[in-house]
């Protein structure tokens, strides 16, 4: 044993022997001002991001929103989810399609979406009553989150219906293509 | 007589619970985030082309009134209610599309089948013949999917189109976009 090696022994059961009796170790304290400060910043970011967002899309599980090259922002209006299982809208799911991907016939009247169009005018009446309270003008605008195989029939049927219910505007969502 | 003197304690602030919420929030924020950037094409209902149609007919200059139809085996391109490439005399030829498809025999799903250079290079040609049109109408068989119908309105619009400023900062739409107002109508063919 070389006498560096012995020192080093003797200090590690010197240690033993004072951790045996009873002192009291030591104990670090870990810096968190740095941390917090880098998460407070983190977590203003990522609020700041969301709020500015005037409609949160959120897609259906297996929808597949179709693609574009097209760059202009979302403005505010209200969501319809079609996809080829279903349409959704405000979390509930209105009508069921069949296998081909279409409206079920029974919720269908020509091209007006029953059920659906029952939903759009109560939130039409909704919405307008909101903007009057506000004396803003009712814009009257409806974000269709579609699918990527989503049949045009179906596309013009909801259209339809939303016309209906008085909705005067009408935007389809899509996922900002790269060039 | 002394003083006692007491001794300040400094005590230093928990921020172990501070700082388990600000963890919580991160991947919670996260989750509610887009993913992917979301963008929105504004379309007109058929109601609007005629107030379109007016605005051109004020002006003295004859309405392109362009209209394209999205059929399984191509597109069916007309202006004026004339078909781009129909037979001598005929305002239309239900036979035969005006661009063919890229990939024939290809499924719907396929959203590559059709040929959008063609379509563009065509809208481009109208674009030259009508500079103040910025007006389409766009319609498609029952069976053409969601994908097919906006690349269709990308090639119309023109791929180099960026309509951000025009939107939001009110400057002018550039002279890359071609007809980036569309109508969508059912059964137009």
């Amino acid at each position: 044993m070389t006498p560096e090696e012995e020192q080093a022994f003797l200090e590690r059961k010197k240690a033993k022997r004072a951790g045996k009796r009873g002192f009291a170790e030591e104990g670090a304290v870990l810096g968190m001002t740095s941390l917090m400060d880098a998460i407070t910043i983190i977590v203003t970011y990522l609020l700041k991001n969301y709020g500015s967002d005037p409609v949160v899309i959120a897609p259906t599980a297996g929808q597949k929103v179709p693609n574009s090259t097209a760059d202009t922002p979302i403005q505010d209006g209200v969501p319809i989810y079609v996809t080829q299982r279903a349409i959704t809208f405000m979390d509930r799911r209105v009508v069921q399609m069949d296998e081909n991907g279409e409206v079920d016939p029974a919720a269908l009247q020509g091209h007006l979406i029953g059920p659906l169009y029952d939903l759009l005018a109560e939130e039409a009446d909704r919405a307008k009553k909101m903007a009057e309270g506000k004396g803003e003008e009712w814009e009257g605008r409806i974000i269709l989150v579609g699918d990527q195989n989503l049949k045009f029939s179906v596309l013009v049927d909801v259209m339809y219906t939303a016309g209906r219910a008085e909705f005067r505007e009408y935007a389809f969502c899509v996922v900002m293509k790269n060039q | 007589m002394g003083r006692k003197k007491f001794e300040e304690e400094v005590v230093e602030a928990n921020l172990l619970p501070v700082m388990n919420i600000m963890l919580l929030m991160i991947p919670a924020l996260l989750l509610a985030m887009e993913i992917a950037r979301m963008a929105a094409i504004a379309v007109s209902p058929p109601k609007f082309a005629a107030t379109a149609d007016s605005k051109e007919e004020d002006k003295k200059e004859k309405p392109l009134n362009l209209k394209v139809f999205i059929m399984e085996d191509g597109y069916r391109v007309s202006a004026s209610g004339q078909q781009a490439g129909a037979d001598a005399g005929k305002s239309a030829d239900s036979n035969s599309p005006t661009i063919a498809l890229a990939k024939p025999g290809t499924p719907l799903d396929d959203h590559d089948r059709y040929d959008y250079a063609s379509l563009e290079a065509k809208a481009k040609e109208y674009k030259a013949l009508f500079p103040h049109e910025t007006v389409v109408t766009v319609s498609a068989e029952n069976s053409i999917p969601m994908q097919s119908l906006l690349r269709t309105m990308d090639a119309l619009r023109g791929t180099d189109c960026k309509l951000m400023g025009a939107m939001t900062a009110n400057e002018e739409v550039p002279a890359e976009c071609l007809f980036w107002q569309a109508i969508v109508e059912a059964g137009a063919g």
